[in-house]
Parts: C-alpha cells; structure tokens; sequence
C-alpha cells in the first residue's frame, strides 16, 4: 500500500488550476482549431473547404516555403554561430572578480532588449542605408575596401539581420552565459592557473564542460526563437518580404499567406509543420544533452 | 599587484568599445528627440553649427514632447500601458508559479501528460495561433475589453516551465514536509516557504512579462476598439504613417517609453540575472 | 523556516509591480474609458484623421441623436488588415465607415460579390450622378466584376520633378522631352562625374529594380493591368517585355542614367538635396511629402509632365490609393452615405487636406476652385495643383486583385533576372533582352497562376 500523501487531495488541483484552464482555454483550443484549419482552405470570408492532407502536399512542393526555410535557417545559423559566442565573449569579459561598474555594463548590453520593435525597425533602417548608413560609412572607414554601396537591405537582408540580431540579442544572452560562468567552481581554475595552464587551456578544459548545459539551452531557445523570426525583418523591410522575397521568413510566409492572401488554412499548415520541425529541433537538443551526462 | 591592474586596461577598453557600439542607436534616439523637422536629415545626430563642440546647441527643441502631449492622448495611454502591462505580469507570475509548484511537488495522475503538453506548446509558433485566438475572444465575448488582452497572456507555456524548473531545484521536499508536520496549510507553505525560494524567477519572469505587455502593439489594436483605451506602445506606432514618418515624434515617444521599462530593469537586475539561469543551470 | 522578514518573500521591483497594478487598476476604474456613443469610422491615415476632425465635429452637431454621431478611430495600417480580416471571416464588430487602401480592397475582393463585407455601391453612385462628376479612371481599382464597393479619396496622378536650378543653368529646355527617349537623350549630358573618382556623380532619375513602386510605376503607365477582365494572370504580354527591356538599360550598362534613391530614407534625401539625382517621378502626395520634410529644396524644383513610353503616349501614372467603404454591418446606410458624401464632396475638406498633403481631390467640379490654382514657392511658382489636375482624367486603369503585391513582387525579380542576363552577356539594349524577358514572364505567368489557382475558391468566385 503507497503512503498516504502528506497533503490534502485538493492541494495539487487547486494549485495547477488557474494555469491549466487558462492554458486549456487560450492556447490548447486555438492549437486544436488550427490543426483543423491546416485541413482546409479558406479564401476570403467565410469560404472553407476541406483538402484533408493537400495543403501539406502542396507545401512540400512550394518553391516560396522552401526559399522562406532556406533563408530562416541561414539566420537560425549565423544568429547561433555569431550572436552565441559574442554574448560568451561578453559575459567573459565581465566575468572578472576585480572589474568596476559590472553592473553598468550589464545595463548598457541588456538595454536593446528593453525597446519596441517599432524603434528597432526604424533605427536599422537608416544605419542599414546605403552610401549614408552609418554601418557602411563605418565600415568604409575602418577598411577602404568596403563598399560604400553595399546593398544591405536590397541583397543581404540575412546577413543584416543577423547583425540586427546580435545587437537585439546578445546582451540577453550573455545574461545567462555571466550567471553560468559565475557558477563554475573557481578553485579548480586557480589550481589550473598554478598548474601553469594557459587561459585557453583552462577556458577549454574546465570553463567550457561546466557551462555546457547552459550552453545547450541557451542555443536552443536561441534557435527556437531564430526560426520564428518575423517582426524584425518585416518592420525593416515596411511591411514586405524585400526585392526578390531576400527577406523571406518561414513566419513571414505564414502571415503574407493567412492574413494578406486569405488562405488561413494554408497559413495553418505552415505552422504546424514550424512546430513539428521545432519539436524536432527540440529532442534531439535534448538527446544530445542527456548524451553528454555520465 | 599592479600588473593585475595592467591586465583589466584592455579589457575595459574592450568593454567600453563593445558598449560604443551597443549605446549608439540609443544616442541616436536621444538626438533625434530633441531635433526639428527641417534639422532631421542634415546630420546624422545633432545638428551641426557654431556651438560647443561644432553642434548647435540652440537648435535643439522639445517641440516633439509638447507635440505629444498636444496632439496624442499620451497620458492616458501610459496609464493604460501601465495598468496593462503591471496587471498582467502580477497575475501571470501569480499562475504561472502556482501551475509550476503543482507540477514540480505534488505527484497526481495526469501530471506528466500536462507536463508534456506544457513543454510541447513551447515551439508552437505563436503565429499559428493568431486566427483561431481572435474568433475564439470574439466567441467569449472578450473583445474591446482589458480582459481580451490580458487572459489569454497568464499561462504561457515559458512560464510554468520556467516555474517548474525552478521549483523541482531550489526547493527541497523535506523543508515541505518539515512544515507539514509542523500543521503549516497549504497556502501559508506556498507564501511563506516556496515563494521566497523562487525570488530570482518571480523577478525575471515578472520583468519578461511587464515588457512583453509594454511593448506589444499589435495585439491591443485588434483586440481593443476604443481608441482611449490603446496603450503606450500603440500610439508611438500610429505615428509611423504609411506614406511619411515624423522621425522626430516617434523618437520622442520611444524615449517616454523606455523610461518606465529601464527603471524597472534596474530595480529587478539582480533577481532577473538570478532567475534567467534557475531554470537553465541545472537543465 | 519561513522567511524571517516578512515582506522578504517577493523581490522590491515586484512589489512595486505589485504597487502600480494596484493604483492603475484604481485609476481605471475611476477614469473609464466611455464608449463613445454613435458609429465608428476607422482611418489609418493621420493626416486625414486630423483634417476630418472639423469636418466630423459640424457633421455631429448638426445630428440631433449622439447615436448618430461619428467617431473617427487611428488604426494602424497592419491592424486595420487584421480587423477587417476578422470583421469579415468571424462577423466581429466592424466599424461603418473604414478608409481603406488599394491592397486591403483589393483582398476584400478576393469573395464572391455577394460574399464582400462592404455596401455595393454602384447603383447609388449612378443614380446620384457621381460616376460623372468624379474622375471615371479614379474608380477602377475600386471596382470588380463592374460593380463598385468605395468612394475614391484621390487620383495620385504622378509628374516629374526635377531640378529646375540645376537643369536650366545648364541650358536645358524641359519642354522638348516628351518621352523617355528624349529624356534621356536631353538630359544625358548631365550626368557626369564631377570629382575624377571614374564613376559618376550626378544621375537623371531615381529609380531601381529593387523599388517594387517605381516598377508598378513605370509598367502601369505604358498600360499594364496585370490581370485581365475576368481576373485571371495576365503578365506575358509584349508591352511588358518591352517596358522591362527598357528599364534595364536605365540601371545597368555603360548608358545607365538611373540611381538608386530610395525615398522616405536619409540616404536618398541627401541625395536629393546635393543634387546626385536631378529628376524623381513624384506623385502629388510624395509633394506633399518634399513639401513637409525637404524645405532644402524649395525654389529649386519645378514639376513637369512624365516622359511617354512612345509618341503621343500616356504622360502619367498612378501610384497608391486610398477609398471610403461602407459596411455591410451598418445599421443606416443612408446616414452613412450622407456622411461619406459630405467628407469627399466637401471643398472645405479638399482645401483643407490639400494644403497639408498636397493630395487632390478625384472630384471633378472641386477642379475649378481656387486653391488648387494657387503658385507654389516650392516649386518655383508653378501652379502645383493645376498640374496634377492635368494630367487626373488620363491616370491609367487599375484592376484589382488580391494577389496584386504577390505580382508586383514578381515583376521586381523578373527585372532583376533581366538585369543579371544583361551584365553577364554585355548587351544592355531593348530588342536584345525582349526574347529573354519573354521567357521570364511567361515562366512568371506560369508559376504564378499555379500558385493562385491551386486554391480551389480563389478562381471560382462569380
């Protein structure tokens, strides 16, 4: 016979409730209506018909999905393999004991994440400008090779807004990485130190093992939130996809598609396999993270 | 000792280059607050001329402030960012750390199907959602209402998670029991043990919601139909027209925006840092 | 161990978070928002939300019953699409009067006529006589299946501004262009590279394939409508090739004239202003805009009628669009309607909004008044308003559909692929590139439809 509980049989209920029925109501109901809709397709007001699987067929086969995903996980990648490592850096700059004014800096990097998108939106418009934009003027300073008309937002638009990203992000991040750093075990690294391991050795063979499940975390939200990515480019952009659909994002698609098109069931089914494509992404993180543990 | 010294020089100078950079939109916001019209394009921030440091001190005007107090019910529209955002933070920490406890320390049936449909609905784009939620308001009679706004924001699926980790690390089922033995009820256990284990979360969590509430603006334009009762962060956007943008008043507006936001960072700084990572460090 | 202080067991920020949700909520409940008694009406447009205010104030006090008042509501652009999606799929509340702009009418259009969430107004618009009085090519992206559903707010007629300092001190006398051809050979000598870096600094005409307007611009004028009568694909025709031919020589090749200039941003404002870029195609609200945000340039401006496609051509185009809808969901149409009528009939509204933005009224018999006719310093004394007049009865037609972005889109990567061709083979010259802008336009077509037509609703509406 189990052991009675030692709290009352309400307790768990009562305590899970409010969130289970808000859960419930506002974001396990709309799921179900949209794995419905994903069924259909709609065109204008109140014109539905049921395609059973042929919106996920024609989605295999859509030149523009694919465009969209190509360009979403080149900025799932540069975002992860740039914006990560300098929030990292930043975090261990900041990470020493006998630096004044942390708190400081930490504001000034946390501070992007504190505006609108709006701001965000007009800001980077006019550094991203040709000839004018402070980006290019700097960069033509800094290096005479670089050209002053470098068409950020009409060719590059993913490499511009991965450089938007990092801005936006990284202090964010390094948030984490300064609170996982300031966890590992500073004896070890003092032995280290007097062991005579340079800071490359020490950084690779104590900092780095401690903090990976940090790492691991962070790198999937940062990809989770990475293959979502629609307000920034479609603010920079003024509301569009950009010359040639260069600005194209998996989520960008799904609004053009459901709320500019009309086609809401077609919208649906690009999100349920976003999300089937997330879960994906998710477990293997996850089978990898479990991998690395003894 | 003095090498010691040496050593951070670089690294400052690191720092404050990093941070150059960083700050350089935010002086842009600054400059373009305080600009004219006519000043706007001619330099990139303060417009240049005759006064200390070759810029033209005189030039620089408060038009954009009194502008928006004149012409937009700017007031009103903080109030109703504040009520909005500072409502829906206290209520979703409320829920979301009362769902988190519930599933970390009590074992029932059921909990891990919840448990699973909670981490699940964590990748669901939020896109996805955005049709079916606004018939389904409109269904519950929830439209052109605060509580349209603020009910379907309490339960993120982030926030139990967020909670849930915390809860199963920082705190210990002996301590619980402990207090049960003692006669503690439920709820005092709750206030008076659990949620100061929880601080640095609470504080992060509750941070992450007020600036997501703060900065939304597109969800209380569909939502709400009064126009008195658009928040903050609606009104900065209707600056933006279609055709041409007043540069000057929407920096102006952002600027009103931010402040709030930037002290509430400052007050919640230690705990957010501290709570980001309880869920993260132990995984 | 509970918690020593008690007070403790919440961080200071959350307690003040605590605090302000307190005495916000208090201030709500003691300043409520009222609903404002009488109908909605929903612009996305701040300049005509604040030129309608005086107008809405006249129209509510001489209404007797506050029911019957109207009240104006700024919607942001993106919000107004999702309302009326919503309005118009789930019957949520909708306002009675909504300003809406091409795009968003055009996806209304998407349903059949029956299905359309706003008030046909055709027979109306007949039977009171304002086909005629107001600008007949001013309705058509308005209008589907011959049926009409808004009042057009404008014409948007667009000229070309150029600089007049520049160009005359240079000799030039503008009246001898008449198409582009011309233009381009007039002004040619013009662009030069004045700093010895080889590459030029001065360019006649802003304009780039990547300007998804200035694309839709320039095809529309040589007669482009993208869809044909019965709202299929219409994009292969040999007009189009022509244009986009055309256009490539303007942008690439050793006879580039082109630069380019965005507008709205600092990059292209400077440009603008020194002189990099002599002559932009300016539609009357874009004047309006130089008007309030480029007092650098007045006096050195002066507009003139676009340069044709061919001899005797168009020597205009249309660019944007803005209508006054009335829902279906309104209680009293003819209310309503008498209210529409008074805003865009009215000459107190069109002086008012003209003087602001620039922007003329569609209505013909306001033609006639005054300040329309008024000289502009801006623009070097020249009679602005009788200019755009001119050229309003000849914009081109427009046909509406809701995937028109979706083709204008398109047209931008076709120019682009052209231009692409034209650089890796050397040959920049019009005939050379008509075959290959075929191709790309029929592939154009070709794809396109199988993208429109794979909804199984979207080519059957009646």
């Amino acid at each position: 016979m189990k052991p009675a509980p030692p709290y009352p049989r309400w307790a768990p209920w009562f305590f899970t409730a409010p969130f289970l029925v808000l859960f419930g109501v506002f974001t396990l109901w709309p799921l179900a209506q949209s794995l419905v809709l994903a069924l259909q397709q709609t065109f204008g007001p109140k014109r539905t018909v049921f395609v059973g699987l042929g919106n996920f067929e024609f989605l295999l086969r859509d030149p523009l999905f694919w465009h969209a995903m190509r360009n979403t996980a080149f900025y799932a990648l540069g975002a992860v393999a740039i914006q990560l490592p300098v929030a990292l850096g930043l975090a261990l700059l900041l990470n020493r004991p006998k630096l004044r004014g942390r708190a400081c800096f930490r504001l000034i990097f946390f501070a992007p994440s504190l505006v609108g998108l709006v701001f965000v939106g007009v800001i980077f418009t006019l550094l991203f400008q040709k000839r004018t934009g402070l980006i290019n003027a700097g960069l033509h300073a800094l290096w005479r090779g670089w050209d002053p008309e470098f068409a950020w937002l009409d060719q590059h638009v993913m490499p511009a807004l991965i450089v938007a990203s990092v801005w936006l992000y990284a202090g964010f991040n390094m948030i984490y990485f300064l609170a996982a750093l300031q966890n590992v075990n500073r004896e070890l690294l003092d032995a280290a130190s007097i062991d005579g391991a340079d800071p490359w050795a020490r950084f690779r063979h104590i900092v780095m093992p401690e903090i990976r499940p940090v790492a691991g975390f962070v790198v999937l939200l940062s990809v989770i939130g990475s293959f979502q990515l629609f307000e920034l480019p479609w603010v920079l952009l003024n509301n569009s996809a950009g010359p040639g659909d260069r600005g194209l994002t998996v989520v960008m698609y799904l609004y053009q598609t459901g709320f500019l098109t009309g086609d809401l069931g077609y919208a649906s089914a690009i999100g349920w396999v976003l999300g089937l494509l997330l879960t994906g992404v998710a477990f293997v993180q996850a089978r990898l993270a479990r991998a690395e543990v003894p | 000792m003095r090498r010691r010294t040496l050593t951070l020089l670089p690294l400052y100078a690191a720092l404050v280059f990093f941070a150059a950079l960083t700050l350089v939109p935010f002086a842009w916001m600054l400059a373009a607050a305080f600009k004219s019209r006519e000043d706007f394009f001619s330099s990139f921030f303060l417009p240049r001329g005759d006064g200390l440091l070759g810029i033209a001190w005189g030039r620089l005007t408060l038009v954009n402030f009194q502008r928006l107090f004149a012409e937009f019910p700017i007031g009103r529209a903080m109030l109703n960012s504040l009520f909005l955002a500072s409502v829906t933070s206290a209520f979703a920490t409320l829920a979301c750390a009362m769902g988190g406890y519930g599933l970390a320390k009590f074992a029932f049936r059921g909990r891990g199907a919840i448990t699973a449909l909670v981490l699940g609905a964590l990748v669901v784009p939020t896109s996805l959602l955005i049709a079916p939620s606004y018939q389904l308001l409109w269904q519950l009679g929830l439209l052109d209402s605060y509580a349209g706004l603020i009910l379907p924001a309490l339960a993120p699926a982030f926030g139990v998670f967020l909670f849930r980790q915390t809860m199963l690390n920082a705190v210990p089922r002996e301590l619980l029991e402990a207090a049960r033995i003692d006669g503690a009820g439920e709820l005092r256990i709750f206030f008076t043990i659990v949620l100061p284990l929880a601080r640095p979360t609470i504080g992060a969590f509750l941070l992450i919601v007020f600036l997501g509430s703060w900065n939304n603006f597109i969800g209380p334009q569909t939502v709400l139909q009064e126009p008195g009762a658009f928040p903050l962060s609606v009104a900065i956007n209707n600056l933006r027209g279609i055709y041409a943008t007043d540069y000057g008043l929407i920096m102006a507006g952002t600027l009103l925006s931010i402040a709030p936001v930037m002290c509430l960072f400052l007050l919640l700084q230690r705990e957010f840092v501290a709570g980001l990572t309880a869920g993260a460090v132990k995984g | 161990m509970p918690s020593q202080r008690p007070l403790d067991f919440l961080p200071t920020g959350a307690w003040i978070v605590l605090a302000l949700a307190v005495l916000s909520s208090a201030a709500c409940l003691a300043w409520p928002v009222r609903a404002r008694p009488g109908r909605q009406f929903w612009l996305f447009s701040p300049p005509n939300e604040q030129h309608y205010r005086a107008a809405i104030a006249r129209w509510n006090a001489a209404q007797p019953d506050p029911a019957a008042h109207a009240n104006l509501t700024l919607i942001h652009f993106q919000a107004l699409e999702r309302r009326l999606v919503a309005a118009f799929t789930v019957d949520a509340p909708v306002a009675d009067l909504v300003e809406t702009e091409s795009l968003m009418m055009a996806r209304a259009f998407g349903a059949p006529l029956a299905d359309i969430g706003f008030v046909d107004l055709t027979d109306r618009l007949s039977a009171e006589g304002l086909f005629d009085r107001i600008n007949a090519p001013s309705f058509s992206i308005w209008t589907t299946r011959g049926r009409t559903f808004s009042l057009p707010h404008d014409v948007h007629p667009c000229l070309l501004a150029y600089r007049a300092d520049l160009v005359e001190a240079a000799g030039i006398d503008v009246s001898t262009i008449e198409t582009w051809d011309d233009f381009r050979r007039v002004l040619g000598p013009l662009v030069r590279d004045l700093d010895g870096d080889g590459r030029p600094d001065r360019y006649l005409l802003n304009f780039w394939e990547t300007n998804r307007d200035l694309v839709t611009v320039l095809l529309r004028q040589a007669g482009a409508q993208f869809f044909d009568a019965d709202r299929r694909l219409e994009l292969d025709t040999a007009r189009n090739a022509h244009v986009l031919a055309s256009l490539v020589s303007w942008i690439a090749g050793p006879g580039r004239f082109c630069v380019d200039a965005p507008e709205f941003t600092a990059g292209g404002d400077a440009m603008r202003l020194d002189g990099t870029v002599l002559c932009s195609i300016l539609p009357d609200w874009q004047a309006g805009t130089w008007k309030n945000y480029l007092p650098g340039l007045g006096g050195k401006v002066k507009l003139m009628p676009l340069p044709a496609w061919e001899p005797g051509g168009r020597r205009t185009s249309v660019w944007g669009g803005t209508s006054l809808g009335i829902t279906k969901a309104a209680p009293d149409f003819e209310r309503s309607w008498a209210l529409a009528k008074d805003l865009y009939l009215s000459p107190q509204v069109a002086e008012s909004l003209f003087r602001a933005t620039n922007i003329v009224s569609p209505v013909k018999d306001l033609w006639t008044l005054p300040f329309y006719h008024e000289p502009d310093p801006y623009f070097s004394g020249q009679k602005v308003g009788a200019l755009y007049i001119a050229q309003a009865p000849h914009v081109p037609e427009r046909r509406s559909s809701p995937h028109a972005a979706l083709v204008m889109d398109r047209m931008v990567t076709v120019l682009s692929a052209l231009k692409a061709r034209a650089n890796a083979e050397r040959r920049f010259d019009a005939p050379a590139l008509l075959p290959e802008a075929r191709r790309l336009l029929a592939l154009a077509q070709r794809e396109l439809s199988t993208r429109i037509d794979r909804n199984l609703l979207a080519g059957s509406a009646p």
